[in-house]
């Protein structure tokens, strides 16, 4: 069993109101001689009662002006620190689509030996812009490049919308 | 427009919900808290030096308890409610400082370090420490000491206890009785040893 007195709710409000033992009926102060959990009890919160009237008189070191001005700081750090983590994995997903497009580039430059010149004359050439029948290789190369820079365009817009409406 | 709280103990400037939107200015303007800090700073570091039993570990925990309080989103209510809040922030932080260096639980933690953390904290004499029941907290668990101060310090209810600690409250009652059994039985022991002595 623990405390176990009907008293202990009692005393302690006068405790707490500062009633005691002035304030308290005589049967209480009868009561609280003869039972050991309620002069625990009194022991107990008047001691801690002095050592925390003690201490209110304590100097305390620290200013509040300073300790708001750190909080304003670290709250506006936390705050940028959240508006940068879009953009953060925003430059991360650009960056990894741009090094994948430079591997395939380099992959397919390779696979067919190179022809940066004859590739790049195509490109440049008014019949590159004009879409040739299927079946042949340079209309294949021509269709595959549009269709990947309307992809990027399509993530970039994606992204910028994204962006927009984290700022926002 | 700022909205008053006066349903508190003291009138503090209450969260105006405008500002508080704005994740870069605080929900406190720097003379409402200046009050509120000259009200609870005593208690608070009072509390803390008791429980850590070493001073400078307690201004450390109170400057980042009143960081937290105010970089925070804090409850509704008035001065007691946020006080409340900043014991709870002190209690958690007090947690962690304990659990940190060990990996352990803060029962763990021997009470002869503590005790002699305590020797070493008689050395500041801005706080003027009571000569009984300073030895005698000195010989109890953290845990306890916490207890015993929000209880009979502070004066804190069971419930206010268990918000405070993360405790259940009825786990609370049973700890407190115990602890302050065990402290009575210290302090009596102390008084009798200085009566001898007179």
């Amino acid at each position: 069993m623990f405390g176990g007195c009907s008293s202990d709710n009692e005393l302690a409000q006068a405790l707490k109101a500062g009633h005691w033992p002035e304030g308290c009926g005589p049967e209480l102060r009868a009561h609280v001689e003869g039972c050991a959990s309620c002069s625990d009890l009194v022991l107990v919160t008047q001691s801690f009662q002095h050592a925390r009237r003690e201490s209110e008189h304590a100097l305390v070191c620290g200013s509040p002006s300073l300790l708001w001005w750190r909080a304003q700081l670290r709250r506006r750090n936390a705050a940028t620190e959240r508006v940068g983590r879009p953009i953060t994995i925003a430059q991360t997903f650009a960056w990894f689509v741009t090094v994948l497009v430079g591997a395939v580039f380099v992959a397919s430059q390779y696979r067919h030996g190179l022809h940066w010149a004859s590739w790049w004359s195509e490109i440049i050439s008014p019949r590159s812009f004009h879409f040739l029948p299927i079946g042949s290789g340079q209309a294949g190369w021509n269709l595959v490049l549009l269709i990947s820079g309307f992809g990027v365009l399509a993530l970039l817009s994606v992204l910028v919308v994204y962006l927009a409406s984290e700022k926002s | 427009m700022r909205k008053t709280d006066t349903t508190g103990e003291y009138a503090i400037p209450n969260v105006d919900a405008r500002v508080a939107s704005r994740p870069d200015e605080l929900p406190m303007d720097s003379d409402a808290f200046a009050g509120f800090y000259q009200r609870s700073a005593p208690a608070l570091r009072a509390y803390l030096v008791r429980v850590s039993g070493n001073t400078a570990l307690a201004d450390d925990l109170m400057q980042e308890s009143y960081l937290r309080f105010l970089c925070a989103t804090r409850p509704e209510g008035g001065e007691v409610n946020y006080r409340r809040y900043l014991f709870g922030i002190a209690t958690n932080l007090l947690r962690d400082h304990w659990k940190r260096p060990r990996a352990g639980c803060i029962e763990d933690v021997p009470e002869q370090l503590l005790a002699a953390r305590d020797e070493l904290s008689h050395i500041d004499t801005q706080i003027d420490s009571q000569a009984k029941l300073d030895p005698a907290m000195a010989r109890m668990r953290p845990r306890e000491r916490q207890l015993l101060w929000l209880a009979h310090a502070e004066g804190y209810s069971h419930r206010e206890i268990a918000e405070i600690t993360g405790l259940s409250a009825a786990g609370i009652r049973l700890l407190l009785f115990r602890a302050r059994r065990k402290i009575a039985r210290l302090l009596r022991k102390q008084i009798a040893a200085d009566r001898r002595k007179a």
